[in-house]
């Protein structure tokens, strides 16, 4: 029995491992994922440290609460304004393209392979989503610039997508392991489970801000402790009421993204680590749970399905939603492209394995496999892709200043512009000359297309743009001096 | 980052027909809404009036810089107006205003927001450039004296 100062010892190693990896990643442009998952599978029994982990019923659970994370966090970080043009035709895809996928890949299962047909579909609606976490990891790492509206609607459509290739999933497990009527179990529990996952997103997600703005914590650190259990609550009220947990996660996050509410930048800083953190765990976790010595036995079966994947079902997911719309032929061919697999496939694969599917464990290494080969193969090649197609737009570096400020609950202060009257008394005077009452600051001049931050003896001028830090009742004052006019 | 980046031709009032300060900003909240359509010009409105509640955005010599932030919004937008009677703005010198330029920004974007109303003031700094527009005869003549005057800085 190991004691728990070398079990730290062990998993600290391994995640600060991962973290320098995905350092790695961003120098030589292989997927950050792909290298935690190669880590785990290292450490794991077949690899030199000889960690042996066989749990599926543990391996969905950290999966599943990773998985809350990462898309409440996703959520977070979307910004409806970028995605509301793109967002009809991402809803399309994440639910009806997620079928079309699922069933091609579910028939060339069913043909190619020798599965059954409802074996076929099961495999197919567990690889049926795109990864949020790998498509935005390589569109935002890599310094790739794509067209807003193809970045916008790939980033929204991975996001998005999970809880219907999860509802899929269920579905098919149900049909597998019950005598149900297929149509009736279809509709009933899309229909439950879409609605209330929606409704009890949205209603949870704005009564969450609303806490969040009028609970007046005195400890700022006990704002992310609030958000963290909320998670864990919406996504398990919401599974427990029989609607979709990811979906209710997904929209609370992306409803309380784009609200205003108190410690706004350093929630959003908090639950981004946190979701770094998840894809971490969960990965390595993932990496440990296969053995790659079973996959090397799907290897013909794997390449096959990953090709249909890739080449068929995909495509032909993208060109029946998108080919009559303003997306191009050649965007369309990008979007087809990214459509990378991640962590949900394989957590999703666990479904089986815990369902008692006879053939779980063989579906569980051939989604593994397929999910290896699209990081590898997609993530990789795609920046070539993006610049043979001729679709790469320079990124514009923006340059970063103090511009962000925080309202606290409660708090007086606020920040505020003030243009510098053309003939104002204070022209040609020094800052610390203008006696602007305590608790007011200058913290930057825009003049001349670039910012100076100012010190005491720098000179204003008529037409000075001031970002002032300042107490809300120095306004008044703050006025009086900035407009007085020059006495002639 | 240019005026023109944000000015079009059809961003341009020859003469507002408002004679106050609320009407004003009415007509140029309205006539940038139609010709931006992602803006609704009673949001503009708001916020542009809630900015003028902090302080007046007359900034003397017959020049006035509404501006404001809106969260959906996805670019600066900008209209230029020119009143020939002039509109008391609450100026600090007491005289009327005749150059407006409203800007409207999205939320968060802070640095592009300070930068473009650094430009405007600095144009309208020019004495001789603000005789200039109010002589002007068209908006395409105005929309061109700001453009050329644009391309020097």
């Amino acid at each position: 029995m190991i004691s728990i100062e070398q079990l730290f010892i062990g998993v600290a190693l391994i995640i600060l491992l991962s973290v320098f990896a995905s350092k790695l990643s961003d120098k030589y442009g292989i997927p950050a994922l792909l290298l935690f998952l190669f880590l785990g599978m290292l450490a794991g029994s077949e690899g030199p440290s000889g960690i042996y982990f066989d749990n599926p019923w543990l391996a969905q659970g950290l999966g599943v609460t990773a998985l809350a994370f990462i898309l409440f966090s996703g959520g977070l970080d979307t910004k409806w304004a970028n995605v509301r043009p793109v967002s009809g035709f991402a809803l399309l895809l994440s639910t009806l393209g997620v079928a079309v996928t699922c069933i091609v890949v579910g028939l060339a299962a069913t043909y190619l392979l020798g599965f059954s047909l409802l074996e076929g579909l099961l495999l197919g609606s567990i690889i049926s989503s795109t990864d949020a976490a790998a498509v935005f990891s390589i569109l935002r790492s890599r310094n790739i610039g794509l067209p807003d509206r193809v970045k916008n609607l790939l980033e929204v459509e991975s996001g998005s997508n999970d809880p219907m290739a999860v509802f899929l999933t269920i579905a098919f497990i149900s049909l597998l392991t019950q005598d149900a009527n297929p149509y009736t179990l279809f509709t009933q529990m899309f229909l439950t489970q879409m609605a209330l996952g929606a409704v009890l997103g949205l209603v949870l997600g704005w009564a969450l801000v609303w806490i969040v703005n009028h609970i007046g914590l005195d400890t700022e650190g006990l704002y992310p402790v609030l958000t963290l259990s909320a998670v864990l609550f919406i996504y398990g009220v919401t599974t427990f009421a029989n609607g979709n947990g990811f979906l209710a996660i997904y929209i609370a996050g992306l409803m309380m993204g784009n609200k205003n509410f108190v410690h706004k930048t350093s929630l959003l800083r908090f639950h981004d680590a946190v979701a770094w953190l998840m894809q971490i765990v969960m990965f390595l976790m993932l990496g440990l749970q296969v053995f790659p010595s079973q996959l090397v036995t799907v290897l013909g079966e794997g390449l096959l399905l990953s090709a249909v994947l890739m080449l068929l079902a995909r495509p032909a997911t993208i060109f029946i939603f998108l080919t009559f719309t303003r997306f191009t032929f050649k965007e369309n061919l990008l979007i087809a492209w990214v459509g990378l697999r991640g962590a949900v496939p394989i957590i999703l694969a666990t479904f089986p394995l815990l369902a008692g599917i006879p053939n779980a464990g063989h579906i569980f290494n051939l989604v593994f496999f397929i999910v290896l080969t699209s990081v590898l193969f997609q993530g990789t090649s795609i920046p070539v892709v993006v610049r043979y197609l001729g679709l790469a737009t320079s990124r514009p570096s923006k340059p970063r200043y103090a511009l962000e400020f925080e309202e606290g609950q409660g708090s007086e202060a606020t920040l505020m512009d003030f243009i510098i009257p053309y003939n104002s008394a204070v022209v040609e005077k020094a800052v610390v000359d203008l006696k602007l009452p305590e608790q007011s600051v200058i913290t930057l001049i825009s003049r001349n297309n670039q910012y100076i931050v100012p010190t005491g003896t720098t000179l204003l001028q008529g037409g000075d743009v001031l970002l002032i830090i300042l107490n809300k009742v120095s306004v008044a004052e703050v006025n009086r001096i900035l407009f007085a006019p020059k006495p002639h | 980052m240019k005026i023109t980046d944000f000015l079009t031709p059809d961003r341009v009032i020859a003469d507002l027909s408002g004679k106050e300060k609320t009407a004003v900003l009415d007509e140029m909240a309205r006539q940038l809404a139609s010709s931006d359509l992602i803006l609704e010009p009673a949001a503009c409105l708001r916020v542009l009036q809630e900015r003028e509640k902090i302080s007046t955005t007359a900034i003397g010599e017959g020049v006035a810089i509404p501006h404001g932030k809106l969260p959906n919004v996805q670019r600066v937008s900008g209209l230029f107006a020119r009143s020939l009677k002039g509109v008391d703005f609450a100026s600090l010198d007491g005289e009327p205003t005749y150059l407006f330029f409203l800007l409207i920004a999205p939320q968060d974007a802070a640095a592009d927001h300070l930068k473009a109303l650094a430009r405007i003031s600095r144009l309208l700094k020019d004495p001789a450039l603000r005789d200039r527009l109010m002589a002007a005869k068209t908006r395409q003549e105005i929309y061109d004296i700001i453009a050329t005057e644009d391309q020097k800085f």
